[in-house]
């Protein structure tokens, strides 16, 4: 219980950590499209101020946002697994992959139609967003598998 | 004993500092209003303003008329959208003629525009309603759209044109008129002298760009002032001038609202700073230069209503620099435009859907 507990929350963390990543990116590589000075510094920097504003100063804290989402796309993936017989891993990125792409997707439905999270705006944002979710997904269903082998 | 003489004093300034605040009146004109949005003062007891929600509304002798004038053209009501800015004609006196900024919805579409008609008052009704102006592209979201307009002294009119919100990085390329200020003549028409005129990838209705949501316009002796809201945090007033370049999202002084970081940057050559930002934001709507009468020692001044917390600030500027700043009529709540009356008065609409029409005097 406490081992899966951690990996729910290190899934989470991951989540948050590379959707901020995306987030600095997105606006990083459109800084340097237009000539500002970016280096590797500010780039650094400009992330790790995101880590901390994203989730303590925003408007809603990032990490509860992706929480919620984790913590409903992976009740509703065990409920499924009592019938299905598919890889864990698998089930559970599908349902990381679904948390984020429905944050990314109805946070504008909150808004007027407006993406709090600029880094989704355009299709390739949130295709990058949902894989992030996969990769975040997979890491708890992997962790999953691991236990039940050991 | 020193405790005693400290808080006497502290209670000795208050009493002046109430009766400083006391120097003035207020006066409801109109209550109940949906969403007032831009006042046209017409003369010191007319008035015309615009609720969002779509009606253009009178104040003749200082009484509302009950019925909205008819014949405002179809506006999309939603989020920030709907009938927003209006300014009379330099001639209005001889020639009843109008302006009016709206978001414009795109038929059979989910798209929607700032769109500008000229109009001619006629007695309860607006006629001979021509678009002169339809911001490119559309775009899906209803907020951000600028919308309020201001005459240059050879009889041009400026149109602010926001950035969309979700387009913000359209303010720094001039393909388009997100994040702008535009500058048409009243026939629709493109001034010979507009600044990219001569350029055929660039729209030539822009004036200036790097704009985020232009909120308040005014032209004071020649010199055109403009305020907008950041996002969080970098509310800008800036002096406008031509074809300059204000920054907008490459320099900025605010955070995103998911706090995020847009840019790093507050300043690169070749964009223009503000003359004066706020951080946390106050989030600038109308503004008006007071040379009024009635209160002497705010000649000389801007007035920017202000929606957060909800005030006015008065606005000493000199040259390019604000030296002064004064939080007036904080009692009100949002305070979503500003206008000044010819009697020295000044008028004051207050945000949302039972807002207020109040007149400031003596």
């Amino acid at each position: 219980m406490v081992v899966n507990s951690l990996n729910l929350l290190l899934s989470i963390i991951i989540a948050t950590c590379l959707v901020i990543l995306q987030e600095t990116m997105s606006n990083i590589f459109w800084l340097i499209s237009v000539d500002m000075p970016v280096s590797l510094g500010i780039f650094i920097t400009t992330y790790f101020n995101n880590l901390f504003a994203m989730n303590l100063s925003g408007a809603i804290p990032l990490v509860a946002l992706v929480a919620i989402g984790f913590l409903v796309a992976y009740l509703v993936t065990k409920i499924i697994l009592r019938w299905v017989n598919i890889s864990k891993s698998y089930a559970y990125a599908l349902a990381g992959a679904a948390a984020i792409l429905a944050i990314v997707l109805l946070m504008p439905l909150a808004f007027y139609n407006l993406d709090i999270l600029a880094g989704g705006r355009s299709i390739l944002g949130k295709s990058i967003l949902t894989f992030f979710g996969l990769i975040s997904g997979y890491y708890f269903g992997k962790s999953l598998e691991k236990q039940e082998v050991a | 004993m020193n405790r005693k003489i400290y808080i006497f004093l502290i209670c000795f300034i208050s009493l002046f500092a109430y009766s400083k605040d006391q120097n003035y009146k207020y006066e409801t004109i109109a209550d109940n209003l949906s969403h007032p949005w831009g006042i046209a003062v017409i003369d010191q007891n007319n008035f015309l303003f615009t609720e969002l929600s779509g009606q253009l509304r009178i104040v003749e002798d200082g009484v509302l008329k009950p019925e909205p004038i008819k014949g405002t053209p179809k506006v999309l009501f939603a989020g920030q959208g709907g009938l927003s800015g209006i300014i009379l004609d330099p001639n209005f006196n001889s020639n009843r003629k109008l302006y009016i900024a709206f978001s414009s919805p795109d038929s059979g579409k989910k798209t929607n525009t700032l769109e500008v008609v000229s109009a001619k008052l006629s007695s309860d009704s607006l006629v001979e309603v021509k678009t002169i102006f339809k911001a490119s592209p559309s775009r899906k979201t209803a907020a951000h759209y600028g919308a309020r307009m201001a005459f240059l002294d050879d009889g041009t009119l400026l149109v602010t044109s926001g950035d969309g919100f979700n387009y913000r990085e359209q303010a720094q390329y001039l393909d388009n008129h997100y994040g702008k200020i535009i500058r048409i003549n009243t026939d629709g028409t493109i001034p010979d002298e507009n600044p990219f005129v001569s350029n055929e990838n660039v729209k030539p209705e822009i004036w200036s760009y790097g704009h985020r949501n232009l909120q308040g316009i005014t032209v004071v002796d020649g010199v055109v002032y403009e305020n907008e809201h950041g996002p969080m945090g970098g509310d800008e007033l800036n002096i406008a001038e031509p074809s300059k370049n204000y920054g907008w999202p490459a320099i900025t002084y605010g955070k995103d609202y998911s706090g995020a970081t847009i840019s790093p940057f507050t300043e690169k050559e070749g964009m223009e700073q503000p003359i004066k930002y706020w951080v946390p934001s106050i989030a600038p709507s109308g503004m008006a230069f007071y040379d009024g009468p009635l209160f002497p020692e705010w000649a000389g001044s801007l007035l920017v209503s202000a929606l957060v917390p909800g005030d006015v600030r008065r606005l000493k500027i000199d040259g390019s620099k604000v030296i002064q700043e004064e939080i007036l009529f904080s009692d009100l709540g949002r305070i979503r435009d500003v206008a000044t009356s010819p009697d020295g008065s000044i008028l004051l609409a207050t945000d949302g859907p039972n807002g207020k029409l109040i007149r400031v005097s003596k």
